[in-house]
């Protein structure tokens, strides 16, 4: 929740309503959509809105922006 | 002495007719002026009641008392209230369109981001509809309140946007004040980021004390 908070109203524009996460240590795309969805199986949808930064799915970096639909 | 007893009905009368001579000639400006002004109301009025009905009303008030008064025979009291009037129509015809102004450019803002909103919240409840499971901030009543919120704000957005479309920019925009509300609702029930624009304003900070 503190990452999202950081994010929010960043930005120039500030009716930007794109969801942010900010990859933590030891975080995977399974985790990552288990804590926005419930349901971890889920991460391709997360996977497919960062297609611009990730080439695969296992390899995220620590820091990364990701947008999460 | 005696002759100038006869003299004072006299005087009455003469003053009597004096005064009613006087009213007489304000008759007419009276009734120009009522006229003009209602001229000038009437070829604003629309606008100037769409965006300020408070401040307008006075206008409405204004030419009423100077009717009543022309119908009374207070002509001098019609003519003072109705040569009054156009200045004040004009004043009011300036804020109406500042209002406007200011609305269509709250409008411009507005419409250009709440779709933003509306569209992040469909997506996510889209995947949290296909979601075998949910995250811990919700549960399927939760769920399916939103889902509603989302419904009933893409409906009022529609109508926001049709009395846009109608002209009516003030009904657009307080539609459009209860799509952000709603949307905002909505998007802190799914635990997601809420635009800056469309935050809440904070609490003001209690004075402080001492």
């Amino acid at each position: 929740m503190a990452d999202e908070e950081k994010q929010q109203g960043t930005g120039s524009d500030a009716w930007d309503a794109t969801q942010w996460h900010v990859v933590e240590k030891g975080e995977t795309l399974s985790k990552i959509s288990k804590k926005y969805y419930g349901d971890p199986n889920l991460y391709m949808k997360i996977f497919e809105a960062n297609k611009d930064v990730l080439k695969n799915p296992d390899l995220i970096k620590i820091g990364q922006k990701l947008r999460i639909p | 002495m005696k002759s100038k007893k006869y003299l004072i009905p006299i005087l009455f009368v003469v003053i009597g007719l004096f005064l009613v001579a006087c009213a007489a000639s304000s008759k007419e400006p009276a009734a120009a002026a009522i006229k003009a002004a209602e001229e000038s109301w009437n070829a604003v009025k629309g606008e100037v009641v769409k965006y300020i009905p408070d401040q307008a009303k006075g206008v409405e008030d204004a030419i009423k008392g100077a009717k009543e008064n022309f119908d009374k025979g207070n002509f001098d009291a019609a003519l003072a209230a109705a040569k009054a009037i156009p200045d004040k129509v004009k004043e009011l015809t300036a804020v109406a369109a500042a209002k406007k102004a200011e609305l269509a450019k709250s409008w411009e803002e507005m419409s250009g981001g709440l779709p933003k909103m509306l569209d992040a919240i469909k997506s996510r409840l889209d995947i949290l509809s296909a979601s075998k499971k949910l995250p811990g901030n919700l549960d399927k009543a939760k769920l399916e309140g939103a889902k509603g919120g989302y419904e009933a704000a893409t409906k009022m957005w529609d109508e926001a946007k049709a009395a846009f479309a109608g002209g009516n920019l003030a009904d657009a925009m307080a539609k459009g004040k209860t799509v952000k509300e709603k949307a905002v609702e909505v998007m802190t029930t799914l635990g997601m980021q809420v635009p800056a624009a469309a935050a809440p304003a904070p609490a003001p900070a209690p004075a402080p004390k001492g």
